[in-house]
């Protein structure tokens, strides 16, 4: 060894270990003799061999992997990764190992690597302090916003109410902005002037910061329109440059604050200033134009690539994925479990295009995917096709709960149905909304007649809203016979529309309406709170009927719907005995953790609950056992042939056996022949309900059934 | 005498420094130094008929600036999930890593949620409890700060490697 190589290895901060015999791990020195050198290895002496041992167990560990560098026949290399050891002298070195197999010679290299360490640790520093302040931010978000709801939900008093709401969000870190329904705002705090304050030398009079966020919304997002008009709650990113000195990241969240009648109060408008993170992000050019989340492009990276394209001049479909229900499912298998369903779901889809087509994470659960080299609609909805089953498979939560999702997926065509991007945009999200509206996977290409019928549903779901608050809402009544004892002793509480000018409507067309809009809420209320009223008429003239109400998917999940029963059923001072809930077999397997809590409470006060519309297709025996119930009742495609089908016929036998197993009772719905009767009667169904005995009736013509007691089909 | 190694493992921040400071040195600190790379710290356990040497392994957290390297985890006797009840993403983040380290070692796991002095961002019911505890072998309620179940936890650990003579790593 030369001094000069020496040299050259200490200028280095490198230290070269010849291997003697690589099983053992018995080096020999070739180089390097710098201070640190004998602080790691205080056994080391020139010329002599050592064996590297747990006083260093990193490197002990490490020699797994030489091993099979220096046991191998090719010249190679592998790294260690960085390390820290503390010496005897409670120094830390800050290390990186090299195992090299050259030209059959085996060595052990170790650097000091004091500066890459420094440097990591600086970089790593800032970006994780802010990964923490970030998530900090959000856990903030969050709490305010279910902060500000719940105020809004207490009993207005409406003096006190701006004095109360500047004091709750005064404390925030970030600008909290709350308008009225019309987005004039009526209080907005400290922080949201700070953030706003330009650096204009003369400038008169500054910008309110709610304009300039509309400014900033209405200029950058195609939807901002549709956000508005179908009071929906957005959150994203939005760009705010104002020459000459001001440019920032802005994290921007609004939410509607709504009625009972699904009517905009007010709004909350959350901004927050994340030009840091962004600006730590787009020190990586890759990382600029990637959703952090999905990892997939982001918004602007999509936009850049879309104007490509239509300058290209060629022809492609533009797609635009939105998964149903994300919100609902982020509230209740919680947002973490939300962010693994994009992940999940993004991989799938991309898994389902061609290399060349390209897909973006555009919004909170929007993706959007260019689809090039296919010119007819055709080839366009096999592609769909493929996206839409490969997404339809199960996903699981991390506990290992599995659930399905479904997409809308609306599609527009480059250049037959737009030729701008904004276009586009435009078309293909109100293609997805309108697909949306039946929860289940739809593909909407864009036509003419979407916008028609869009008005019409809004037009429909004004006139429903009216509809409540005008008392043009109807409860009647079917009744329920006990077979046993040939005596009605029960019934189902159905819902009528009475419309003004267009007469009597069938809940089919309106439930769907006043699901997709939240007045479903404010619709069962007023059926939970007349079907209370019913039944106190009832037992007060001497009848002990129980009434029986079909829940929505939207009630079970609405946290504030036990709460509401209980408190109805003080006021009137009804027997909860008397009351039933009925929720329809898919609502117990989509939500089946919310609906088992929901269910088991309701029948803690007394009251009972049935499962309708049984055997429609989920059979979902093993949840049925778990579940808090009372009743089956068997769908009535099932009691319509019984008498000719022998499918139907066995299949109704086993329902009525498996439910008597698990201890329920079996309700047939839709029985219109004394046939179906016999048959049911013979095989031990505990109750009927159908044509033969009656129609849903209104309320008097229900009293006047019971009066009678003589019921047509009971001989 | 026995060496045991034992990993530990969590997103950034969630406090695995910490928890080897304040057991091997009885220290904490407020101030966040976020680790690069491994350090290893060494600490007898005296039990009742014998002593185990631990070896702390104290790895990078695992998040997007750093990936999970399973190589760490050869010889490892048990591995610890840290997490941060202040914030319930680094629970997913700790069992996504646990799964990952599944992958790779059928050793004991622990879960240690951190900060225990600190008010709870999220709170396991019932059933959620019931998911989860069956993934590990043991889990604590630690807190780094004020030292509370961190030598216990480790105690309990060197009691149940105690015996599985299996991941010695020298003797
Ligand atoms: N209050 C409180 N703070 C803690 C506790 N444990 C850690 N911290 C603080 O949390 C921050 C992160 O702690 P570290 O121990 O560095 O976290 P780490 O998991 O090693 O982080 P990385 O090395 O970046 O992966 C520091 O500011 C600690 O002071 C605890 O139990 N209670
Ligand atoms: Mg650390």
């Amino acid at each position: 060894m030369t001094s000069q190589l020496n040299h050259v290895l200490n200028a280095m901060d490198q230290l070269v270990l010849e291997v003697i015999d690589s099983k053992s791990g018995t080096v020999k020195l070739l180089g390097g003799d710098n201070d640190w050198v004998k602080a790691l290895f205080p056994q080391l002496c020139p010329q002599q061999s050592f064996t590297i041992s747990d006083n260093t167990p990193f490197l002990l560990d490490f020699l797994h992997d030489a091993r099979q560098v220096w046991l191998g026949q090719n010249d190679a290399r592998i790294r260690s990764g960085l390390w820290t050891e503390v010496t005897e002298n409670k120094t830390e070195l800050h290390l990186e190992a090299i195992a090299i197999k050259k030209q059959q010679k085996n060595f052990l290299v170790i650097t000091n690597q004091l500066e890459e360490f420094q440097l990591q640790q600086h970089t790593k520093q800032l970006a994780r302090e802010l990964l923490l302040s970030n998530d900090r931010l959000c856990i903030q978000n969050e709490y305010l916003h279910s902060r500000l709801l719940s105020i809004f939900k207490q009993p207005p008093q409406q003096s006190a109410l701006p004095t109360t709401l500047t004091k709750i969000i005064e404390n925030a870190e970030f600008c909290v902005i709350i308008t009225d329904n019309e987005l004039t705002p009526l209080v907005e705090n400290s922080a949201a002037r700070r953030l706003f304050k330009e650096d204009k030398p003369f400038q008169i009079q500054p910008d309110k910061p709610i304009d300039i966020i509309l400014k900033l919304m209405k200029n950058q997002l195609p939807e901002y329109d549709r956000i508005l008009s179908t009071k929906a709650h957005w959150n994203g990113e939005l760009c705010w440059m104002s020459p000459p000195a001001t440019l920032k990241w802005l994290k921007i969240s609004l939410y509607p604050v709504k009625t009972k009648l699904n009517e905009v109060e007010n709004w909350i408008v959350f901004a927050n200033d994340i030009s840091t993170i962004k600006y730590l992000v787009q020190r990586n050019e890759q990382l600029a134009l990637q959703d952090m989340l999905t990892e997939l492009p982001n918004r602007f990276s999509f936009w850049q690539t879309l104007e490509k394209h239509i300058t290209s001049g060629k022809n492609f479909y533009l797609l635009y994925i939105d998964i149903n229900n994300f919100r609902r499912h982020n509230e209740f298998y919680g947002h973490d479990e939300g962010d693994k369903l994009l992940v999940e779901c993004g991989k799938r889809i991309k898994s389902m295009i061609k290399g060349s087509d390209f897909i973006a994470r555009i919004g909170g659960d929007e993706f959007a995917i260019i689809l090039t080299d296919i010119d007819h609609r055709k080839a366009c909805e096999i592609a769909i096709q493929r996206i839409i089953d490969n997404t339809k498979k199960p996903f699981a939560t991390s506990k290992g709960e599995t659930f399905t999702v479904s997409i809308s997926i609306g599609a527009a065509n480059f250049p037959n149905d737009a030729q701008t991007a904004e276009d586009l945009m435009k078309f293909i999200d109100l293609s997805a909304y309108n697909g949306k509206k039946n929860n289940k996977n739809t593909i909407q290409f864009y036509s003419q007649s979407m916008r028609d019928t869009s008005h019409q549903l809004i037009q429909l779901e004004h006139e429903l809203r009216l509809a409540i608050q005008n008392n043009e809402l109807e409860l009647y009544l079917q009744p329920i016979v006990d077979l046993a004892k040939s005596t009605i002793t029960k019934a189902e509480a159905l819902i009528r529309w009475n419309h003004p000018t267009k007469g009597l409507i069938g809940p089919d067309k309106f439930i769907p309406v006043a699901e997709k809009s939240d007045l479903i809420i404010a619709m069962g209320e007023w059926v939970i709170q007349r079907t209370c009223q019913m039944v106190k008429k009832l037992t007060k003239l001497g009848y002990r009927i129980k009434i029986s109400m079909n829940l929505s998917s939207a009630q079970v999940t609405d946290n504030s719907l036990f709460s509401y029963l209980h408190s109805c059923v003080e006021k009137y001072k009804v027997d909860p005995c008397l009351l039933e809930v009925e929720v329809t077999e898919g609502v117990l397997v989509d939500d089946y953790s919310v609906a088992n809590k929901l269910l088991s409470k309701v029948r803690t006060i007394g009251m009972s609950v049935s499962v309708d519309d049984f055997g429609t297709g989920y059979s979902s025996l093993s949840y049925l056992k778990q579940l808090p119930l009372d009743f089956l009742k068997i769908d009535r495609s099932f009691i319509n042939d019984i008498v000719t089908d022998d499918n139907d016929k066995a299949i109704v036998r086993a329902v009525i056996a498996l439910a008597h197993n698990l201890n329920l009772c079996v309700i047939a719905e839709g029985v219109e022949t004394k046939e179906q009767l016999h048959f049911l009667t013979d095989n031990s169904c505990n109750s009927v309900q159908g044509y033969l005995f009656s129609r849903p009736v209104q309320f008097k013509n229900f009293v006047e059934l019971l009066k009678n007691q003589q019921i047509n089909g009971t001989d | 005498m026995i060496q045991k190694k034992i990993c530990l493992l969590g997103a950034s921040g969630v406090g695995k420094t910490s928890l080897v400071k304040q057991f091997v040195e009885g220290i904490f600190n407020e101030k966040y130094l976020t680790s690069i790379g491994v350090k290893v710290d060494k600490k007898i356990i005296s039990l009742a008929e014998q002593q185990v040497q631990l070896m702390l392994w104290d790895i990078e957290g695992q998040d997007r600036y750093h990936v999970f390297q399973e190589r760490y985890l050869r010889g490892a006797a048990a591995y610890i999930i840290v997490v941060d009840q202040t914030r319930t993403i680094s629970l997913r983040q700790g069992i996504d890593i646990h799964t990952l380290a599944r992958q790779s070692t059928n050793c004991p796991a622990i879960l240690a949620v951190n900060k225990n002095d600190l008010p709870a961002a999220w709170r396991l019911d019932e059933d959620e409890y019931a998911s989860l505890a069956p993934l590990f072998d043991l889990h604590f309620s630690t807190s780094a700060k004020t030292g509370e179940q961190v030598e216990a936890m480790f105690l309990a650990i060197a009691e149940l490697l105690h015996g599985n003579k299996k991941n010695d790593i020298t003797t």
